[in-house]
């Protein structure tokens, strides 16, 4: 019995190993964040293995990492991260699987925020506004970001397989056709919105108001963590019956409760959006995470307008 | 004002109907010895609910509350055994464990649905600034319903030794129900608060139950309205300036406890006037230390004293430190003012004016963080130019300081008093 199974697990294994030195051929890239893999693999095809730390649904900024994440990164030859202080915790991580191919400077070391147009830049001297001084990290829900994230990760993945760099170009090209015929749905569907007033729960959405030109015009939780007052929430109360603003942004995981307060007390209506990939099922990439995104708030804008 | 009434007026109401059911709540559990019981029951019923949430059923929904009371339930038939456990292990302690198992077991079944996890944390998380009207629909009757089991039962569910085991399940299965409502409408601290201080107020000042529990709803809603209001005027976040009101309230009451009993009060007074006197002058011993020996590190006392009163830097601040920290004030303010203007500026562009080009965005970004930096630089001139002028007059501060904390000393000016009127004794002895 015990012979057999030997030569099962021999027959087994010689059937492996080609399998095997073939998933080795293969690039394997670990992002940080859904989003950024769902780009990546728009970029990369089939010559790369792409997977994403943070599983989606889950809030990247909160994320405790698990051992897995570890031997994941020990085997990667590239690490593309949001930056911009979004996912610190990534900086321990390396420091744990000593990859020098990840590490700062090295080849296989993405910061997909390079030349990036940041959005609430305070510096050091943080002021009101987004916890991090360093800028507003959620740059990806802006459509137009998305040429500037891939063209980042073409540049690495050109330098790490060199063979492949036509293969690499093609797709963004691809991608980069497709985009920019999404882009003038998008702007068509909104266009008649532009300058409406929207509150929001937190402040992810600056990048997508800006880019759809809405205005943002206040935020629940301020700093994060931080339940509001009562003098803040009368202040958006204000500020909702002047600009008459009638929608309210949330994530899918953040508290309906203060959100349907506010909606509550001023007759707005509240709409989720998905700030990630994976975070709604109607989002299951990052084509589907924008397009989600223009419909609810056009849905919500024009059903405002009717009544 | 009518803002602050129309926000305040149903948490307040909220809050009457929490501590009216929570100080009764709060008087049993002081006399069972289960401080920390609320905790554990409440993370118990949000494992429930998450199991339910795994399970495929809605969040908040009716399954979720099944689930939700099925755990408690089991937890309180546990508790309720437990109460004469062994002589060995206080029940605390299995209270304790109980807290840590559900609340780590919910994290472990989390982690399968990370949608779950604001699920998880909104049981948990309450804000009692944003109950609605249908709340207070749901909380009000079934309190009153549990108080009225209470009242009935009152012989039985009252904690004497030997108690049946049956009466315990009763009292730990409806105190699971109350508390499982009123943590996902208020949080996890502010029901604690509720329960406890209250009823150890009201424990402070009577006997009979009926007179502390007077005492906790009466101190209870003035605590309430003071934590709400201030949450209000200050711009606070409501429950943990709830929770810093009841806190205060119980330090009041722990104070003015003494003055309570009778015959005693001028030896209170002067004691407490002692202590007082002392720990004033410990504080001013110390600032005069710190000012002497580290002249150049934080010193709270005198930092908080210009705050208040900001011609107190004058004293010590000669004409030419003054003329430079007045300038680099004037600077952070005019570089705070120049970031906010761009910052503003850079705002209406998104949707209102012309919209600006990734490059010009940076531009205007580069600028901002400039100036940000630039106030930066010219706040450290300032705390500079103080500390340095702080070490130049160290030591006659210090000195002031020291003698300030002599005053303050307790027993000090009579010492004093007493040897020199002996010395001039002497002399007057010598001199005869």
């Amino acid at each position: 019995m015990r012979t057999l199974a030997l030569i099962a697990w021999l027959v087994a294994l010689l059937l492996a190993t080609p399998v095997a030195a073939l998933a080795q051929a293969k690039l394997r890239l670990v992002a940080t964040t859904p989003d950024l893999a769902s780009l990546a693999e728009a970029v990369c095809g089939e010559r790369v293995t792409v997977s994403s730390i943070v599983p989606p649904g889950s809030d990247a900024e909160e994320y405790q990492p698990r051992p897995r994440d570890l031997e994941r990164l020990r085997g990667a030859d590239a690490v593309m991260r949001v930056g911009v202080d979004y996912d610190l915790w990534l900086d321990r991580l390396l420091g744990q699987a000593q990859n020098a191919a990840l590490a700062r400077g090295a080849p296989g070391y993405i910061d997909a925020s390079v030349a990036i147009a940041l959005l609430d830049v305070r510096g050091a001297a943080v002021g009101p506004g987004h916890q991090h001084g360093s800028g507003n990290p959620h740059y990806w829900l802006d459509p137009a970001n998305a040429e500037i994230i891939t063209g980042n990760l073409l540049e690495a993945l050109a330098r790490l397989d060199p063979p492949g760099a036509h293969h690499y170009e093609r797709r963004r090209i691809a991608f980069l056709d497709r985009l920019a015929a999404k882009r003038g749905d998008w702007q068509r569907a909104l266009a008649p919105y532009q300058g409406q007033a929207l509150i929001a729960y937190h402040n992810n959405w600056a990048y997508l108001a800006r880019r759809f030109r809405l205005n943002l015009a206040g935020f629940i939780e301020i700093k994060p963590g931080v339940p509001p007052s009562p003098a803040h929430l009368a202040s958006l109360l204000r500020t909702m019956r002047e600009k008459d603003i009638a929608i309210i942004v949330r994530q899918p995981h953040e508290p309906a409760r203060n959100t349907g307060f506010l909606a509550s007390r001023s007759g707005a209506a509240v709409v989720v959006l998905a700030a990630s990939v994976g975070a709604l099922p109607e989002t299951p990439d990052y084509f589907g995470l924008i397009d989600y995104n223009v419909k609810a708030l056009a849905a919500a804008f024009s059903q405002r307008g009717k009544s | 004002v009518s803002d602050a009434i129309a926000l305040l007026a149903l948490p307040f109401i909220a809050a009457l109907c929490l501590v009216g059911i929570h100080a009764y709540f709060g008087i049993q559990v002081l006399r069972r010895n289960v401080i920390f019981v609320d905790l554990a029951l409440a993370q118990i019923a949000a494992l429930g609910a998450t199991v339910a949430f795994m399970l495929g059923h809605p969040a908040l929904g009716a399954a979720a509350y099944a689930y939700s009371f099925g755990f408690t339930l089991l937890a309180a038939l546990l508790l309720s055994f437990t109460r004469a456990w062994s002589g060995r292990v206080p029940q605390e302690a299995l209270i304790g464990v109980i807290y840590v198992l559900a609340a780590a077991a919910a994290l472990l079944l989390i982690d399968r649905a990370p949608q779950g996890a604001e699920h998880l944390k909104q049981i948990l998380t309450g804000t009692i600034l944003t109950v609605g009207r249908d709340d207070l629909a749901l909380i009000a009757p079934l309190y009153l319903a549990v108080a009225c089991v209470h009242w009935l039962l009152r012989k039985r569910l009252l904690p004497t030794a030997g108690a049946d085991w049956r009466w315990e399940f009763a009292f730990y299965a409806s105190f699971g129900v109350v508390v499982t409502s009123s943590v996902s409408l208020a949080g996890v601290l502010l029901v604690f608060s509720f329960l406890i201080i209250p009823a150890a107020i009201g424990v402070l000042y009577a006997e009979r139950l009926s007179r502390q529990l007077l005492i906790a709803w009466i101190s209870g809603a003035a605590a309430s309205a003071l934590g709400l209001g201030a949450s209000y005027v200050w711009d606070l976040p409501t429950g943990a300036a709830m929770v810093c009101a009841f806190g205060a309230a119980l330090a009041l009451a722990g104070v003015a406890r003494p003055f309570a009993r009778d015959g005693q009060r001028g030896r209170t007074a002067r004691q407490m006037l002692c202590v007082a006197r002392w720990c004033t002058s410990l504080v001013l011993l110390a600032s005069a230390a710190g000012l002497m020996f580290a002249p150049h590190a934080d010193q709270p006392l005198l930092d908080a004293a210009e705050r208040t009163l900001p011609a107190l830097r004058d004293l010590y601040l000669n004409s030419s430190e003054q003329a430079l920290y007045r300038d680099a004030a004037a600077y952070a303010a005019r570089y705070q003012r120049a970031a906010g203007q761009l910052n503003e500026r850079e705002a209406r562009s998104r949707f209102d004016t012309k919209a600006l080009d990734d490059y010009e965005l940076a531009r205007i970004s580069s600028f901002i963080k400039s100036y940000n930096e630039m106030r930066r630089g010219e706040e450290f001139v300032m705390r500079e130019v103080r500390s340095r002028a702080r070490a130049r007059v160290r030591w006659i501060g210090g000195a002031f300081a020291l003698v300030l904390a002599l005053l303050f000393a307790p027993g000090f000016f009579p010492i004093v008093c007493s040897s020199l009127r002996d010395k001039r004794a002497q002399t007057g002895s010598q001199t005869s």
